[in-house]
């Protein structure tokens, strides 16, 4: 073993020197594109930047969230472009990087017939730990995510619920600086996606761990993000936080027994942006004022008011809204939370 | 799984490791020694034992029967530098063909690797440390029993010059086993790495060791003693270019290829493109077995 140097050289503990105090964000990248054989563009010029928290990074099957954290983790050459994890250049000093991420990936990745322990030991141990402390940690990261009691049972009989818990035990084992998720719903009932959401959150409120979930279930992780990232067809489609989304989201509903186009009209010339949608109008909220002017135009046309109600719309909707030209209807009503994203047509 | 205990549990709080970190080359090694102690089955269920213990107990046999041959009063059974020939090819290749889809099958069919890459680890140093440790396992079958050879036979040898000869003997015989322990290895490794599916793994290593070792020792005997082609058949075989090269060293047991004469360099040049080849194939292999 090359390299090596004598005695027991133990390195300083990576977080003791955080790679660059000045730097704010836990990901960044630029212009980030990849290729694949075969003219396939996996990430096509994708420069977002991700601050620490708890983000979600949305997009269709396909759209290339797995090949942007394979680049992250350095596995994989990026084309062209740059990226960075920790204020760390992903292609120069892709093993300190490796060093401080966690990964939990999309796949089945267990041996069935070792225990738990062994196995989150083992890859704890992997992630540069010495023996002692490799096992109190795999103990812990066991029990953190909810796995004590079965701990020393084959991972072979485990359900599926139970192995994505232990896929998570060791990423979290390492005691990572920022944890990279792929799809770690995948094949969970809803109960089950239900704990894994609330463990990743806690993770990231409690712990203190930045945590990157990769997701095609919008509805599913707009629940535990801060910072929401979807990306489509390689491309960023939007990035930012929940907060603006959630307040550009907020819509009034009104609707009127009759006189709709008329009442549509009304509060155009009031500076409002009334959308048709079913037999109603959705109105975004523009400050508290809005419901006042709706009120107004109501009463001054003398309509019949039926409804008027708060909604949010659900995230999906605001990324397929993005892109669509004006002029366009757009009549989609408020979809259901776990909604696949789906491609603009 | 209920909510509540996990609430409960969570309450103790999660505590960051401040601790020393090791380095990759530390990192490898301990994955070396990982996979040496799986190569014997050790931390892993009683079924995984079975192969390589009884292999290991089949190959200090010859050595144990010497014991008792020398302490009655006869010579050594066998040499050093050959041991008990058919049985040490027949176990080694048995040892080999289960134990390296041990190593890395096992691995690829539950894809672990994308765990290992994305630790510090590099590429590279995952078949360095698989290579390494089926090589320390199988220089631990090769030697051991020499080692029991060795000291049965000096328990009865009188006088320090009886000692120091067994012990002259001993030294090309533990070169040999070296020799061994890197080839299989590496050709092991190289053919079983591109299996997920132990049992077709398994099956190929033991179908390219028996199935070239038989062809060799049809080519011998068709060609007839002392020709060129008897002296040359035993190039198509790894455990045959191994019992060559150890006659062009100086090897004077007989043993599965007759005289190689002048040809023995012809053995080490193929042993050496053998073991090459395997190792290209092997780093080429995990170049390329990516995350998917």
């Amino acid at each position: 073993m090359a390299g090596q140097s004598p005695g027991t050289a133990v390195a300083k503990p990576p977080h003791a020197q955080p790679a660059d105090p000045g730097d704010a964000f836990v990901l960044e990248t630029t212009a980030l594109t990849k290729l694949y054989p075969g003219r396939v563009t996996a990430l096509d010029g994708l420069t977002v930047q991700v601050t620490p928290g708890i983000t979600g990074l949305v997009g269709a099957n396909g759209a290339g969230k797995s090949t942007l954290i394979k680049i992250l983790l350095g596995l994989l050459e990026p084309t062209r472009g740059r990226a960075r994890v920790l204020g760390l250049d992903c292609q120069r000093d892709a093993s300190r990087i490796r060093a401080l991420v966690g990964y939990m990936p999309e796949h089945d990745c267990l041996p069935p017939d070792v225990t738990a322990t062994e196995f989150v030991t083992h890859m704890a141990r992997m992630s540069g730990l010495p023996a002692v402390a490799a096992k109190e940690r795999a103990a812990e990261s066991l029990r953190h995510v909810g796995l004590h009691e079965e701990r020393y049972r084959q991972v072979g009989t485990y359900s599926t619920g139970m192995k994505q818990r232990v896929k998570l035990a060791q990423a979290l084992a390492g005691d990572p600086r920022l944890l990279l998720l792929d799809e770690p719903t995948n094949g969970l009932d809803p109960a089950g996606r239900g704990a894994m959401l609330e463990l990743i959150a806690r993770i990231g409120a409690e712990f203190g761990i930045s945590v990157v979930v990769a997701s095609h279930l919008l509805g599913e992780i707009e629940q535990i993000c801060d910072h929401l990232v979807a990306v489509e067809a390689g491309r960023l489609l939007r990035s930012d936080t929940i907060r603006s989304f959630t307040q550009s989201s907020q819509v009034l509903l009104v609707e009127v027994e009759t006189g709709t186009a008329e009442l549509a009209d009304a509060l155009r010339c009031d500076g409002l942006d009334p959308r048709l949608s079913g037999r109603g109008l959705l109105v975004p909220m523009d400050g508290d004022m809005t419901c006042d002017v709706i009120r107004d135009a109501v009463a001054g046309l003398g309509l019949p008011l039926a409804r008027l109600e708060q909604r949010r719309h659900r995230l999906e909707e605001i990324f397929r809204d993005e892109p669509v030209p004006a002029g366009q209807p757009n009549t989609r009503a408020s979809t259901r939370a776990g909604t696949e994203v789906s491609h603009v047509s | 799984m209920s909510a509540d205990a996990t609430g409960v549990i969570h309450d103790l709080g999660y505590q960051r490791y401040d601790g020393g970190r090791l380095g990759r080359a530390q990192i490898v090694r301990t994955l070396t020694a990982y996979s040496l102690r799986a190569a014997f089955g050790l931390g892993r269920g009683a079924k995984a034992k079975i192969v390589p213990v009884s292999a290991f107990a089949l190959m200090c046999a010859p050595a144990i029967v010497n014991a008792f041959v020398v302490a009655r009063g006869g010579a050594r059974a066998f040499p050093y530098d050959t041991y008990s020939a058919p049985v040490r090819m027949i176990i080694m290749i048995i040892f080999v063909a289960v134990q390296a889809p041990e190593l890395v099958s096992r691995d690829l069919r539950s894809r672990v690797l994308p765990l290992y890459f994305a630790r510090p680890l590099r590429r590279g140093d995952y078949p360095v440390a698989k290579f390494t440790a089926l090589a320390t396992a199988c220089l631990i079958m090769v030697e051991v029993p020499l080692l029991v050879l060795y000291a049965g036979t000096i328990a009865s040898a009188h006088g320090g010059g009886a000692v120091w000869a067994q012990t002259r003997a001993l030294l090309p015989g533990l070169a040999v086993g070296l020799m061994w322990a890197v080839t299989l290895a590496v050709i092991g490794l190289a053919i079983a790495s591109f299996s997920g599916r132990r049992a077709y793994a398994t099956g190929a290593v033991a179908i390219y060791f028996f199935l070239s070792l038989a062809l060799a020792e049809v080519l011998i005997g068709v060609a007839g003693d002392g020709t060129t082609g008897a002296r040359l058949g035993g190039l198509v075989s790894p455990l045959t270019v191994l019992d060559g090269v150890r006659q062009w060293l100086g090897g004077t047991s007989p043993g599965p290829v007759p005289a190689v004469g002048s040809y023995g360099a012809a053995y080490g040049v193929m042993l050496l493109a053998a073991c090459g080849a395997g190792a290209a194939v092997l780093a080429a292999r995990y170049r390329k077995a990516g995350l998917a």
